[in-house]
C-alpha cells in the first residue's frame, strides 16, 4: 500500500530526515492560514497516488497569495471531492539528487540505490545512465551500518557536512524501511540547497501488503483508491482493476488472468475490469460478479483451472449470482480444475454452455463482444 | 525418475492439524507420499490420517528422521516454522502460503542461502513427482488429462496456469517428471535456476517447460544457465503477462533493480537468445515440445 505524500513526510520528520515546511489542506478556505505558516513562495501539492503529478499539472509553484488561491484552487477542481494539497516552502535549489531503499530478492536483503542525477525518473537514469547508480546491499539480520551509509554518500560525490547530513538521512531512511516493513521508500528529489542543506523535497513509502496485518498505523480506507469499485473489492482482499474496454474477466489465479488478459488483446478484444478469486478468495464469485458487473461489460469471461479454487463451487456460485443478479449480458465460462467432473450440469441449470478450452472461450467471447457493440 | 521428491523421501508436515491439511495429508498418503510425521504445537499424542503428531520439529524428527517438511502455516508464521525446520536439519521445506511479509521472505531468503538447504515458495501448489507418485502441496492428481507421469520436468510461478500447460501437455501425449512451484511471490525463496541443475541430472527428465510471468529476473537467469551450458537439455517457456498495463505493484526502484530485465519483450528474447522455443500461447506448447523431443530422437 502506497502512502500518500504527506503521510511519507510525516513518517520522515519523526525519524529526523529535513522536510520542508509544509501544512495540509483539505479545504480552499484553509489556504491562507497555511500560507501565514509556511511563507512565500510555495509549492502547492496535489495529494493523490498517481504518478507524474508534474506533468499533469497537480504540482505548481506560487510567488504571491493571489497566484497559490488560483492554482490551489484549479488542483482542487481537477482532483475532485475527498482529496487534500500539501502547501510546502518552495526550496533554494542548488542540485537534485535520489536516494531509495527496496527489496533486493536474490540475495535476500536490502538494497540501497542512490544517484546524483535526481529530479527524474530513476528507470530514466537506469536506462541512459547506468554507471550513474550507486548500489549498497544491506543485510536485514545486521541492519545498515554507519560505514555502508558513508560508503554511499562518497560513492555520490558528497563531501565534509553534506555528507554527514546524506548519511544520518540513509540511516534514517533505511530505519523506516525496516520500521515499516517497506517495499519502498524513496526520496526524489533529494534537494541540495544553496545553503548547503538536504532537503526530502518529496517522498514515497509503499508498505508490503503482505504486512498491513502488523502496521496498524496505516489502516485501508477509501482514501487510497480511485473508485468505489476498487476499494470495496480491496476490502475483501480480491485484485480488481479497471479498464475501458468490452469484456469482464473473472479468472482464478493472478497466473492465469495475466494469461487471459493477453490473449484477448492478442485476439483483438478489450477488457473491461479484471477480477482475480482464485486461492484463498475462490468462494467469493457472487461478490466478484457484482463487483464486475458495476465495470459495465458487454461480455463476461469467466476462466479457471484451479487446484484450491474449486470448479464446483464456483460454477455453483455462478449460477447462482445469475439469479439473483439478472446479467443482461452474455457469459461465457470455462470452468475447469478440482470437481470439474459437476461443472457441467450445474452451468447448463444457468443457462451457460460449458467450454473446456481456454482459448476457444476467449474467441467466442471477443466475437460476443463484437456483435453487442453494432 | 523425478527431483525434489520421490516416494522414499520421508515428509513431514508442519501445521498438520488444520483442515485444509487433513484434507491434503489424506490426498498425498494416497498417492503415495511417505508422510512419516505432523507438527502442531500443543497437540502431541493426536493423529492425523494415521499420522503421529508432535509439539515440534526436533522432537518428530528424534523419532521419525525426515528429508523434507511441508507447511500448511498461515503466512505470519511462516518465518518461524521455516527457521523450525532448517534448526533441525531439514534440507528441503516447501512454504505454500500466500502473503508472506516481504522483510520475512528477504530474510529466508538469506537464512537458506546460508545453510545451503532448498526452501520453496510461498505461494506455491508445492511439488509433485508426477513420475514417482509423491507429492508436498495440492495437485488434483486424480485429473488424468492434466497429470500424468511422463519425461518433461515443470518449473512454475503460477499455479492456475500450471494446470492450463501441464493439460497441453498432457495433450500432446506426454506426461511429466516433476511439477516444481517455486512461486508467485517477489522473493522465491528458490530461484528457476537453483531447480534446473536438479532437472539436468534427472534421467527421467528428457525436457523442462518454465511456466514464467512478468516481473523479476527468474527467467534471465535460466537464459543464462542455457548459455553457460549448465543446462543443456531442450527447454520450452511460455510467459504470462506481455500485454499487462505496467504495474504500479511494482514501485520505481523495484523496477530499476531488473534496469531492462523484467518484461516479458526482454525475457523472450533473452530465452530465444539463449535458444530456448517460447510459446505465444497455451495451445503452442504441446507442439513445441514435440518437435525439440523429436530432435533429441
Amino acid at each position: 500500500m502506497r502512502l500518500f505524500e504527506y503521510q511519507a513526510k510525516e513518517l520522515f520528520e519523526e525519524t529526523g530526515i529535513p522536510v520542508p515546511k509544509g501544512r495540509l489542506v483539505s479545504d480552499a478556505a484553509d489556504l491562507d492560514g497555511a500560507l501565514e505558516e509556511v511563507g512565500l513562495p510555495c509549492a502547492i501539492k496535489a495529494q493523490v497516488l498517481r504518478g507524474g503529478r508534474g506533468k499533469a499539472g497537480l504540482i505548481q509553484l506560487a510567488s504571491t497569495a493571489e497566484e497559490a488561491r488560483a492554482k490551489a484552487e484549479g488542483i482542487f477542481d481537477s482532483i475532485g471531492d475527498g482529496r487534500s494539497l500539501l502547501v510546502e516552502q518552495a526550496l533554494d535549489i542548488e542540485r537534485e539528487l535520489y536516494l531509495s531503499i527496496t527489496a533486493e530478492p536474490v540475495s535476500g536483503s536490502a538494497l540501497v540505490l542512490a544517484s546524483a542525477e535526481g529530479g527524474v525518473e530513476i528507470e530514466e537514469v537506469a536506462r541512459t545512465m547506468p554507471e550513474k547508480i550507486v548500489r549498497e546491499r544491506v543485510d536485514l539480520s545486521e541492519g545498515l551500518l554507519p560505514y555502508g551509509a558513508r560508503n554511499v554518500m562518497f560513492e555520490l560525490g558528497l563531501e565534509g557536512d553534506e555528507a554527514r547530513q546524506g548519511s544520518a538521512m540513509l540511516m534514517s531512511l533505511y530505519d523506516l524501511f525496516q520500521r515499516y516493513d517497506a517495499e519502498l521508500v524513496e526520496i526524489n528529489p533529494l534537494v541540495a540547497t544553496e545553503s548547503g542543506a538536504l532537503v526530502a523535497a518529496d517522498g514515497k513509502v509503499t508498505i508490503d501488503d503482505g504486512s498491513l496485518a502488523r502496521q496498524s498505523r496505516f489502516p485501508l480506507s477509501r482514501d487510497y483508491f480511485e473508485s468505489d469499485i476498487e476499494y470495496e473489492a480491496a476490502a475483501e482482499g480480491i485484485p480488481y482493476i479497471e479498464f475501458d474496454g468490452d469484456i469482464g474477466l473473472m479468472c482464478a489465479g493472478s497466473g492465469l488472468t495475466n494469461v487471459i488478459y493477453d490473449l484477448v488483446n492478442y485476439g483483438g478484444g478489450s477488457v473491461a475490469s479484471y477480477v482475480e478469486f482464485g486461492g484463498p478468495n475462490y468462494r467469493k464469485g457472487a461478490k466478484a460478479m457484482e463487483l464486475t458487473m458495476r465495470s459495465k461489460p458487454k461480455v463476461l469471461l469467466v476462466v479457471t483451472f484451479g487446484t484450491i479454487a474449486r470448479a464446483d463451487v464456483i460454477a455453483e456460485d455462478l449460477a447462482e449470482a445469475i439469479g439473483r443478479l439478472q446479467p443482461d449480458f452474455p457469459i461465457v465460462t470455462a470452468i475447469r480444475g478440482t470437481g470439474e467432473e459437476k461443472v457441467r450440469e450445474l452451468l447448463g441449470g444457468a443457462g451457460l454452455e460449458f467450454l473446456d478450452d481456454t482459448e476457444d472461450a476467449v474467441e467466442r467471447a471477443i466475437e460476443l463482444a463484437r456483435v453487442a457493440k453494432r | 525418475m523425478s527431483v525434489i521428491i520421490d516416494s522414499a523421501t520421508r515428509v513431514l508436515v508442519q501445521g498438520i492439524t488444520g483442515k485444509e491439511s487433513r484434507f491434503w495429508t489424506r490426498h498425498m498418503i494416497d498417492y503415495g507420499t511417505n508422510v512419516v510425521a505432523g507438527v502442531t504445537p500443543g497437540k502431541e499424542g493426536q493423529e492425523v490420517e494415521g499420522v503421529p503428531v508432535f509439539h515440534s520439529v526436533r522432537r518428530a524428527v528424534e523419532e521419525f528422521p525426515a528429508d523434507a517438511s511441508l507447511l500448511f502455516v498461515p503466512p505470519r508464521f511462516a518465518r518461524d516454522a521455516v527457521y523450525e525446520a532448517l534448526d533441525a536439519g531439514i534440507q528441503k521445506v516447501v512454504v505454500l502460503c500466500e502473503g508472506i511479509p516481504l522483510h520475512d521472505a528477504l530474510r529466508m531468503r538469506r537464512a537458506a542461502l546460508s545453510t545451503g538447504a532448498m526452501v520453496i515458495g510461498g505461494n506455491t501448489s508445492g511439488v509433485i513427482s508426477t513420475g514417482d507418485g509423491a507429492m508436498m502441496g495440492f495437485f488434483p492428481y486424480w485429473i488424468e488429462r492434466v497429470y500424468r507421469p511422463g519425461r518433461v520436468g515443470v518449473m512454475t510461478r503460477s499455479g492456475s496456469l500450471t494446470n492450463e500447460i501441464t493439460a497441453r501437455i498432457v495433450e500432446a501425449g506426454l506426461g511429466t517428471s516433476s511439477i516444481v512451484g517455486v512461486g508467485g511471490d517477489a522473493v522465491p525463496l528458490t530461484r528457476f535456476a537453483e531447480v534446473l541443475p536438479l532437472f539436468e541430472a534427472d534421467p527421467g527428465t528428457d525436457a523442462v517447460v518454465i511456466i514464467g510471468e512478468l516481473g523479476g529476473t527468474m527467467e534471465e537467469e535460466v537464459a543464462e544457465a542455457i548459455e553457460e551450458a549448465t543446462f543443456t537439455k531442450p527447454l520450452v517457456a511460455f510467459l504470462g503477462g506481455s500485454t499487462a498495463p505496467k504495474g504500479t505493484k511494482m514501485g520505481h526502484a523495484g523496477a530499476i533493480v531488473t534496469a531492462g530485465k523484467g518484461t516479458v519483450e526482454d525475457k523472450v528474447a533473452a530465452l530465444e537468445g539463449a535458444g530456448a522455443l517460447v510459446a505465444g500461447r497455451p495451445s503452442e506448447v504441446g507442439e513445441l515440445l514435440q518437435t525439440v523431443l523429436a530432435k533429441v530422437g
